[in-house]
Protein backbone atom coordinates (compact mmCIF):
# COMPACT_ATOMS: atom_id res chain seq x y z
CA UNK A 1 0.00 0.00 0.00
CA UNK A 2 1.28 3.47 -0.90
CA UNK A 3 2.09 5.84 1.95
CA UNK A 4 1.76 9.62 1.99
CA UNK A 5 -0.87 12.26 2.46
CA UNK A 6 -3.76 12.21 0.03
CA UNK A 7 -4.61 15.42 -1.75
CA UNK A 8 -7.94 17.14 -1.19
CA UNK A 9 -10.16 17.42 -4.27
CA UNK A 10 -9.40 21.10 -4.92
CA UNK A 11 -5.70 20.57 -4.18
CA UNK A 12 -5.70 17.72 -6.67
CA UNK A 13 -7.46 19.77 -9.36
CA UNK A 14 -5.17 22.78 -8.78
CA UNK A 15 -2.00 20.72 -9.07
CA UNK A 16 -3.32 19.09 -12.25
CA UNK A 17 -4.16 22.53 -13.68
CA UNK A 18 -0.63 23.75 -12.93
CA UNK A 19 0.84 20.66 -14.61
CA UNK A 20 -1.37 21.30 -17.65
CA UNK A 21 -0.11 24.90 -17.73
CA UNK A 22 3.49 23.71 -18.17
CA UNK A 23 4.02 23.52 -14.41
CA UNK A 24 3.80 27.25 -13.75
CA UNK A 25 1.04 29.89 -13.81
CA UNK A 26 -0.59 32.64 -11.79
CA UNK A 27 -3.90 32.39 -9.94
CA UNK A 28 -6.15 33.85 -12.62
CA UNK A 29 -4.87 31.51 -15.35
CA UNK A 30 -5.27 28.52 -13.03
CA UNK A 31 -8.84 29.60 -12.20
CA UNK A 32 -9.75 29.97 -15.88
CA UNK A 33 -8.11 26.66 -16.81
CA UNK A 34 -10.22 24.85 -14.19
CA UNK A 35 -13.39 26.67 -15.27
CA UNK A 36 -12.81 25.86 -18.95
CA UNK A 37 -12.06 22.18 -18.32
CA UNK A 38 -14.56 21.37 -15.56
CA UNK A 39 -17.21 24.08 -15.80
CA UNK A 40 -16.70 24.80 -12.10
CA UNK A 41 -16.65 28.52 -11.32
CA UNK A 42 -14.23 28.48 -8.39
CA UNK A 43 -13.64 31.76 -6.57
CA UNK A 44 -10.20 33.33 -6.76
CA UNK A 45 -10.11 33.34 -2.94
CA UNK A 46 -10.49 29.53 -2.89
CA UNK A 47 -7.70 29.24 -5.49
CA UNK A 48 -5.27 31.37 -3.46
CA UNK A 49 -6.18 29.80 -0.11
CA UNK A 50 -5.52 26.35 -1.61
CA UNK A 51 -2.30 27.44 -3.35
CA UNK A 52 -1.03 28.86 -0.03
CA UNK A 53 -1.80 25.53 1.63
CA UNK A 54 0.01 23.64 -1.14
CA UNK A 55 2.97 25.98 -0.78
CA UNK A 56 3.07 25.37 2.99
CA UNK A 57 3.21 21.63 2.26
CA UNK A 58 6.07 22.16 -0.19
CA UNK A 59 4.06 20.96 -3.20
CA UNK A 60 4.30 24.29 -5.02
CA UNK A 61 6.59 27.30 -4.81
CA UNK A 62 5.86 30.89 -5.81
CA UNK A 63 7.73 33.90 -7.10
CA UNK A 64 6.63 37.49 -7.64
CA UNK A 65 6.85 39.15 -11.05
CA UNK A 66 6.88 42.81 -12.01
CA UNK A 67 3.77 45.02 -11.59
CA UNK A 68 1.82 45.53 -14.83
CA UNK A 69 -0.66 48.31 -15.78
CA UNK A 70 -3.45 45.90 -16.81
CA UNK A 71 -3.40 44.53 -13.26
CA UNK A 72 -3.81 47.97 -11.70
CA UNK A 73 -0.07 48.14 -11.01
CA UNK A 74 -0.03 44.89 -9.06
CA UNK A 75 2.51 42.12 -9.54
CA UNK A 76 1.73 38.54 -10.58
CA UNK A 77 2.52 35.72 -8.21
CA UNK A 78 3.65 32.76 -10.28
CA UNK A 79 3.13 29.29 -8.81
CA UNK A 80 5.26 26.32 -9.83
CA UNK A 81 4.78 22.61 -9.11
CA UNK A 82 7.66 21.15 -7.10
CA UNK A 83 8.94 17.57 -7.04
CA UNK A 84 6.97 16.88 -3.83
CA UNK A 85 3.83 18.08 -5.62
CA UNK A 86 4.46 15.70 -8.50
CA UNK A 87 4.93 12.83 -6.04
CA UNK A 88 1.71 13.76 -4.22
CA UNK A 89 -0.12 13.76 -7.57
CA UNK A 90 1.24 10.31 -8.43
CA UNK A 91 0.20 8.89 -5.05
CA UNK A 92 -3.29 10.36 -5.31
CA UNK A 93 -3.71 9.15 -8.88
CA UNK A 94 -2.55 5.62 -7.96
CA UNK A 95 -4.84 5.56 -4.92
CA UNK A 96 -7.82 6.67 -6.97
CA UNK A 97 -6.96 4.16 -9.68
CA UNK A 98 -6.71 1.35 -7.11
CA UNK A 99 -10.05 2.26 -5.60
CA UNK A 100 -11.91 2.63 -8.90
CA UNK A 101 -10.41 -0.39 -10.66
CA UNK A 102 -13.13 -2.85 -11.78
CA UNK A 103 -15.82 -0.50 -10.47
CA UNK A 104 -16.63 1.22 -13.76
CA UNK A 105 -20.33 1.91 -13.80
CA UNK A 106 -20.99 0.02 -10.57
CA UNK A 107 -22.32 3.05 -8.69
CA UNK A 108 -24.80 3.76 -11.46
CA UNK A 109 -26.74 0.65 -10.51
CA UNK A 110 -26.85 1.52 -6.76
CA UNK B 1 -3.58 51.71 -16.72
CA UNK B 2 -6.52 49.27 -16.70
CA UNK B 3 -9.01 49.97 -19.47
CA UNK B 4 -11.97 49.46 -17.16
CA UNK B 5 -12.15 50.40 -13.49
CA UNK B 6 -13.30 47.64 -11.14
CA UNK B 7 -15.79 48.55 -8.38
CA UNK B 8 -13.68 50.61 -5.98
CA UNK B 9 -15.79 49.78 -2.94
CA UNK B 10 -15.61 46.04 -3.63
CA UNK B 11 -11.81 46.36 -3.92
CA UNK B 12 -11.57 48.18 -0.59
CA UNK B 13 -13.96 45.79 1.15
CA UNK B 14 -11.95 42.86 -0.16
CA UNK B 15 -8.69 44.44 1.00
CA UNK B 16 -9.91 44.60 4.60
CA UNK B 17 -9.96 40.78 4.83
CA UNK B 18 -7.12 39.78 2.50
CA UNK B 19 -3.87 38.63 4.11
CA UNK B 20 -0.88 40.76 3.14
CA UNK B 21 0.97 37.72 1.75
CA UNK B 22 -1.20 37.53 -1.37
CA UNK B 23 -3.35 40.65 -1.27
CA UNK B 24 -1.66 42.40 -4.21
CA UNK B 25 -1.41 39.25 -6.37
CA UNK B 26 -5.04 38.24 -5.79
CA UNK B 27 -6.42 41.73 -6.44
CA UNK B 28 -4.22 41.99 -9.54
CA UNK B 29 -5.63 38.68 -10.82
CA UNK B 30 -9.18 39.85 -10.14
CA UNK B 31 -8.60 43.16 -11.96
CA UNK B 32 -6.94 41.41 -14.90
CA UNK B 33 -9.85 38.99 -15.27
CA UNK B 34 -12.37 41.78 -14.67
CA UNK B 35 -10.95 43.59 -17.72
CA UNK B 36 -11.25 40.42 -19.82
CA UNK B 37 -14.87 40.03 -18.68
CA UNK B 38 -15.64 43.70 -19.39
CA UNK B 39 -14.28 43.35 -22.93
CA UNK B 40 -16.06 40.04 -23.57
CA UNK B 41 -19.42 41.04 -22.06
CA UNK B 42 -20.13 44.50 -20.64
CA UNK B 43 -18.76 46.61 -17.79
CA UNK B 44 -21.94 46.09 -15.74
CA UNK B 45 -21.78 42.29 -16.17
CA UNK B 46 -18.10 42.40 -15.28
CA UNK B 47 -18.90 44.42 -12.13
CA UNK B 48 -21.44 41.79 -11.09
CA UNK B 49 -18.84 39.09 -11.71
CA UNK B 50 -16.29 41.05 -9.65
CA UNK B 51 -18.69 41.44 -6.71
CA UNK B 52 -19.59 37.75 -6.93
CA UNK B 53 -15.92 36.73 -6.86
CA UNK B 54 -15.17 39.05 -3.92
CA UNK B 55 -18.13 37.84 -1.84
CA UNK B 56 -17.55 34.14 -2.59
CA UNK B 57 -13.83 34.44 -1.81
CA UNK B 58 -14.18 35.91 1.70
CA UNK B 59 -15.14 32.64 3.53
CA UNK B 60 -12.13 30.83 2.00
CA UNK B 61 -9.77 33.67 2.94
CA UNK B 62 -11.02 33.78 6.53
CA UNK B 63 -10.81 29.97 6.73
CA UNK B 64 -7.26 30.03 5.39
CA UNK B 65 -6.30 32.73 7.88
CA UNK B 66 -7.71 30.63 10.74
CA UNK B 67 -5.77 27.56 9.62
CA UNK B 68 -2.51 29.51 9.29
CA UNK B 69 -2.65 30.68 12.89
CA UNK B 70 -2.70 34.36 11.80
CA UNK B 71 -5.96 34.64 13.67
CA UNK B 72 -4.23 34.62 17.07
CA UNK B 73 -2.43 37.90 16.33
CA UNK B 74 -5.56 39.33 14.71
CA UNK B 75 -7.73 38.32 17.69
CA UNK B 76 -5.22 39.85 20.13
CA UNK B 77 -5.17 43.09 18.15
CA UNK B 78 -8.97 43.10 17.95
CA UNK B 79 -9.19 42.59 21.74
CA UNK B 80 -6.91 45.60 22.25
CA UNK B 81 -8.93 47.83 19.91
CA UNK B 82 -12.18 46.54 21.46
CA UNK B 83 -10.95 47.34 24.99
CA UNK B 84 -9.89 50.89 24.09
CA UNK B 85 -13.02 51.68 22.06
CA UNK B 86 -15.26 49.99 24.63
CA UNK B 87 -13.81 52.08 27.47
CA UNK B 88 -14.24 55.30 25.50
CA UNK B 89 -17.78 54.30 24.53
CA UNK B 90 -18.68 53.58 28.17
CA UNK B 91 -17.38 57.03 29.12
CA UNK B 92 -19.43 58.61 26.32
CA UNK B 93 -22.56 56.67 27.36
CA UNK B 94 -22.05 57.80 30.96
CA UNK B 95 -21.78 61.45 29.89
CA UNK B 96 -24.87 61.21 27.68
CA UNK B 97 -26.83 59.54 30.48
CA UNK B 98 -25.77 62.32 32.86
CA UNK B 99 -26.62 65.09 30.42
CA UNK B 100 -29.93 63.66 29.23
CA UNK B 101 -31.00 61.77 32.35
CA UNK B 102 -34.38 63.48 32.62
CA UNK B 103 -35.13 62.85 28.93
CA UNK B 104 -34.84 59.15 27.92
CA UNK B 105 -35.98 59.89 24.36
CA UNK B 106 -32.83 61.93 23.75
CA UNK B 107 -30.75 59.01 25.00
CA UNK B 108 -32.57 56.61 22.66
CA UNK B 109 -31.81 58.93 19.73
CA UNK B 110 -28.19 59.63 20.68
CA UNK B 111 -27.18 56.09 21.69
CA UNK B 112 -27.14 54.60 18.13
CA UNK B 113 -25.27 57.64 16.78
CA UNK B 114 -22.54 57.30 19.42
CA UNK B 115 -22.50 53.51 18.98
CA UNK B 116 -22.05 53.71 15.20
CA UNK B 117 -19.41 56.44 15.55
CA UNK B 118 -17.37 54.23 17.88
CA UNK B 119 -17.79 51.06 15.82
CA UNK B 120 -16.77 52.98 12.68
CA UNK B 121 -13.69 54.47 14.34
CA UNK B 122 -12.84 51.09 15.88
CA UNK B 123 -13.18 49.41 12.46
CA UNK B 124 -10.87 51.98 10.87
CA UNK B 125 -8.31 51.59 13.66
CA UNK B 126 -8.42 47.78 13.43
CA UNK B 127 -8.06 47.76 9.64
CA UNK B 128 -5.22 50.26 9.85
CA UNK B 129 -3.29 48.22 12.43
CA UNK B 130 -3.60 44.75 10.90
CA UNK B 131 -5.49 42.95 8.13
CA UNK B 132 -8.26 40.66 9.32
CA UNK B 133 -8.55 42.40 12.69
CA UNK B 134 -11.74 44.20 11.64
CA UNK B 135 -13.46 40.84 11.06
CA UNK B 136 -12.82 39.75 14.66
CA UNK B 137 -13.74 43.19 16.00
CA UNK B 138 -17.07 42.96 14.14
CA UNK B 139 -17.61 39.54 15.73
CA UNK B 140 -16.88 40.93 19.23
CA UNK B 141 -19.32 43.82 18.65
CA UNK B 142 -22.02 41.39 17.50
CA UNK B 143 -21.52 39.14 20.55
CA UNK B 144 -21.55 42.11 22.94
CA UNK B 145 -24.79 43.49 21.49
CA UNK B 146 -26.39 40.03 21.47
CA UNK B 147 -25.47 39.50 25.14
CA UNK B 148 -26.89 42.94 26.03
CA UNK B 149 -30.14 42.16 24.19
CA UNK B 150 -30.49 38.75 25.87
CA UNK B 151 -29.65 40.24 29.30
CA UNK B 152 -32.12 43.10 28.62
CA UNK B 153 -29.46 45.67 29.51
CA UNK B 154 -31.54 48.50 28.01
CA UNK B 155 -34.07 49.56 30.66
CA UNK B 156 -35.84 52.01 28.34
CA UNK B 157 -38.67 50.32 26.35
CA UNK B 158 -37.65 50.23 22.67
CA UNK B 159 -39.09 48.39 19.62
CA UNK B 160 -37.41 45.16 18.45
CA UNK B 161 -35.98 46.79 15.29
CA UNK B 162 -34.08 49.30 17.42
CA UNK B 163 -32.03 46.56 19.08
CA UNK B 164 -31.83 44.61 15.81
CA UNK B 165 -30.30 47.73 14.25
CA UNK B 166 -27.47 47.65 16.81
CA UNK B 167 -26.95 43.95 16.17
CA UNK B 168 -26.61 44.31 12.39
CA UNK B 169 -25.37 47.85 11.76
CA UNK B 170 -22.67 47.71 14.44
CA UNK B 171 -20.66 44.83 12.90
CA UNK B 172 -21.37 46.16 9.40
CA UNK B 173 -20.00 49.61 10.26
CA UNK B 174 -16.83 47.96 11.64
CA UNK B 175 -16.30 46.19 8.31
CA UNK B 176 -17.63 48.72 5.81
CA UNK B 177 -16.33 52.04 7.13
CA UNK B 178 -12.63 51.24 6.58
CA UNK B 179 -13.57 49.93 3.12
CA UNK B 180 -15.59 53.05 2.30
CA UNK B 181 -12.82 55.42 3.34
CA UNK B 182 -9.94 53.28 2.11
CA UNK B 183 -8.34 53.13 5.56
CA UNK B 184 -5.97 50.20 5.29
CA UNK B 185 -2.51 49.21 6.43
CA UNK B 186 -0.15 50.21 3.59
CA UNK B 187 1.61 47.41 1.70
CA UNK B 188 4.97 48.17 0.12
CA UNK B 189 4.51 45.46 -2.55
CA UNK B 190 1.42 47.05 -3.98
CA UNK B 191 0.46 50.31 -5.61
CA UNK B 192 -3.00 51.81 -5.82
CA UNK B 193 -5.54 50.83 -8.46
Amino acid sequence: MKQGELLGSLEHILLLALVRLDGSAHGMIVRREIEERTGRNISIGAIYATLERLEAKGYVSSSTGDPTPERGGRAKRMFRVEAAGNRALQISEQTLHSMTADLKGSWETI
Amino acid sequence: MSRYSPPAFACRLFQTVLPVSYRGALLGDLIEEYNLHAEATSPSAARRWFWGQACRSIPFIIGSSLRNGDWLISVSTAVGVYAVMGTLKLAADFMIAKLFAPEPTAFVVLAPIVFLAFTSIGGCAAARIRFGTAVFLALFVMITVAVQIIAKACTIPVPWWYEFGFLTLGPLSVLLTPAAFGVLKPNSNESAT
